[in-house]
């Protein structure tokens, strides 16, 4: 068995050790029903209340965020909150809790590449996020009528999964700077409302300042979420949208190389400091 | 030519004590923080299939030691080949074949159970899927833990646990298994019972790398001791021998009353035997002495009392343990 296929065998291990710790607290996932609907209705809400339902504040809306499906767009924006918050937390948390209890020298004197460790814990995420998917789709049928056409759900799947590794990314990179700092907290808020200000969360990022609009397309879950809208609110077909699918992939991968180098010299110099017990 | 276990050369790891605040960070003063050397040149071989104690006091430099050795710390200076390996170039393969309990029971996922933490670290130390559970089941055999292999492990007890943590570092089926503390915080039954799982490890043909700061553990299990004491080796023998260096066969601790100064019982006691220890407080005079015969000693004792003036009130005769030997070479006690 060659190395490559020992390390892969142990990620999906360390992503199911992850799935089955999760599954020891099912109130964890009562969390994924409630906030995914309740966060973005009120929005929707308040957008109603501006808008009065009157057609010129709609046209003004659709001018700005290219639909005047103000509910859609809230929930698509939302959609990528959750998903952005639960990578930047899983990842980074998962290997904080590691350091913490005591067994991430338990990982590190394993012969598994330290690749495993850093990226295995965030597939957990994935599958309470798809479930998160659901559930707002769900609520957005029924609070308020929106059915996307199926075509158009199926080619959000695939935006969603092609963005898969940009998300991951970030949250890994995040989570590499744990072995230094131990606590990542207050950077991981501080980063997750800057995406949400910036990157077209509750509101289209026409509305930004043109210096701000600039840093906003460099951050993929600006194209990811503008992508997702145009797909299921705008009719667009993935063709389209492949243009940014690129960029986003490239942004991922130069993200993910950061993150492994952040996580090796991080690594290194811990184990020269003695940093990687303590915490 | 075999090739040794583990060897050293010279081993240093310095770190850094104290703090430097973000404000010394940004107002850029210098760093104040002293440098000191928890390991201070060790230089070590261990033969394979040999039981190697490191005992020593909190603080000697045991765990640090042990780290630099299974590649979770970079040494400061010094080398290290770990089964011929050196495991700052090549530290995958030190892994590969090394079974390592550091922590242990701290360092298991609790919320999982016992086979479950196996099942995960099977795949980190790259067991063959089609070995894995033939693996499992070998090393829940070797620590007698196979009946509650389906339990949680925050259900275990503390020895459990411990034991646990040694089938998991048995998973790679390693040449060398090292032990931190394996004891610690075991009752004396759980002590003993582990102690029979390390003994059998030998008998397996493994060679067997642990620390301790119990005398009795390294005396008992140990085929060689290395006594080390602020980063260095302070002597390195046989259990056996070690003693032997007391140049006594027994030992003697004295309680004694007294009320002015304690030199001239000391010295009278030093007449009849080596004084390893004395220690005052208050009215009362601790002492440990080395003899050739407690039953010279003993009467020669009152009687150097009695014409000081001092009252002995307690005395015990023991024979001679690793704890002596520490004693006489560092000049304190192991348990201070
Ligand atoms: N990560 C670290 N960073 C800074 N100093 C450390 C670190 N680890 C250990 N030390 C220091 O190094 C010295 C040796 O510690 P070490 O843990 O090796 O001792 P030990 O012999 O294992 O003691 P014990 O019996 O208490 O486990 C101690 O003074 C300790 O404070
Ligand atoms: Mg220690």
């Amino acid at each position: 068995m060659s190395l490559l296929a020992a390390d892969i065998r142990a990620f999906f291990a360390a992503a199911r050790k992850e799935l089955r710790q999760q599954r020891r607290y099912p109130t964890l996932f009562l969390g994924l029903l409630f906030w995914p609907v309740l966060l973005p209705a009120s929005w929707v809400l308040m957008g109603h209340a501006y808008s009065g339902n009157d057609p010129q504040a709609l046209a003004a809306f659709a001018e700005r965020a290219g639909s005047t499906n103000v509910a859609g767009f809230v929930f698509v924006g939302y959609a990528m909150y959750m998903w952005l918050s639960s990578l930047l937390w899983g990842s980074g948390t998962a290997l904080r809790q590691e350091q913490v209890r005591g067994s991430l020298e338990a990982v590190f004197v394993t012969p598994a590449s330290r690749l495993v460790p850093l990226f295995g814990p965030g597939v957990a995420t994935l599958i309470p996020m798809a479930a998160t998917f659901v559930v707002m789709g769900v609520a957005l049928w029924v609070l308020f009528g929106v059915v996307p056409p199926l075509g158009a759900v199926l080619q959000a799947a695939v935006v969603v999964i092609l963005g898969v590794p940009a998300l991951y990314a970030i949250g890994t990179l995040f989570a590499a700077t744990v072995l230094r700092f131990g606590e990542v907290a207050p950077i991981v808020q501080l980063i997750r409302g800057m995406f949400v200000l910036a990157c077209g969360i509750t509101f289209p990022v026409a509305m930004l300042p043109g210096w701000a609009q600039v840093w906003a397309w460099l951050m993929p879950p600006t194209y990811i979420v503008e992508d997702l809208r145009r797909v299921l609110l705008q009719g667009a077909g993935l063709a389209e949208v492949a243009p940014h699918v690129a960029i986003v992939l490239t942004i991922a991968m130069l993200t993910a190389l950061l993150a492994i180098a952040v996580f090796r010299f991080l690594e290194t110099s811990a184990r020269r400091s003695g940093m990687l017990s303590r915490f | 030519m075999t090739v040794a276990a583990v060897e050293t050369k010279d081993l240093v790891k310095v770190f850094e004590r104290g703090r430097r605040t973000i404000w010394q960070r940004i107002r850029r003063e210098p760093d104040k923080r002293d440098r000191f050397r928890a390991v201070d040149g060790i230089d070590l071989v261990v033969e394979p299939g040999e039981i190697f104690g490191l005992l020593g006091p909190n603080g000697a430099g045991k765990t640090t030691t042990m780290k630099m050795l299974a590649t979770l710390l970079i040494p400061t200076s010094g080398t290290i080949r770990v089964l011929g390996i050196d495991p700052l170039t090549r530290p995958r393969e030190v892994r590969a074949r090394l079974g390592a309990m550091l922590s242990g029971e701290r360092s298991l996922y609790w919320k999982l159970t016992g086979r479950e933490n196996l099942e995960y670290f099977a795949a980190l130390y790259h067991v063959p899927p089609g070995e894995t559970k033939a693996r499992i089941a070998n090393v829940l055999a070797a620590v007698k833990l196979a009946d509650r292999a389906d339990d949680y492990v925050e259900r275990y007890s503390t020895g459990m646990r411990q034991r646990l943590a040694l089938a998991r570092a048995l998973l790679p089926n390693p040449p060398l298994v090292v032990l931190d503390e394996p004891t610690v915080g075991l009752d004396p039954q759980a002590s003993r019972d582990l102690r029979d799982r390390v003994r059998e490890l030998k008998a397996q043909g493994r060679t067997v790398l642990l620390t301790t700061h119990y005398m009795e553990e390294a005396d008992q299990l140990c085929d060689r001791v290395a006594i080390i004491d602020h980063g260095r080796i302070v002597a390195l023998d046989t259990p056996a021998a070690l003693k032997r260096t007391i140049r006594a066969e027994e030992v003697v601790h004295l309680e004694i009353a007294l009320d002015g100064d304690e030199r001239p019982v000391i010295d009278r006691l030093a007449r009849s035997a080596t004084v390893a220890r004395s220690e005052r407080s208050n009215g009362t005079l601790a002492v440990t002495a080395h003899c050739a015969s407690a039953r010279d000693f003993v009467p020669a004792a009152f009687d150097a009392a009695r014409s000081t003036g001092a009252t002995i009130r307690h005395v015990e005769v023991v024979p001679v343990t690793l704890e002596d030997v520490f004693l006489a070479v560092t000049g304190r006690a192991l348990r201070e």
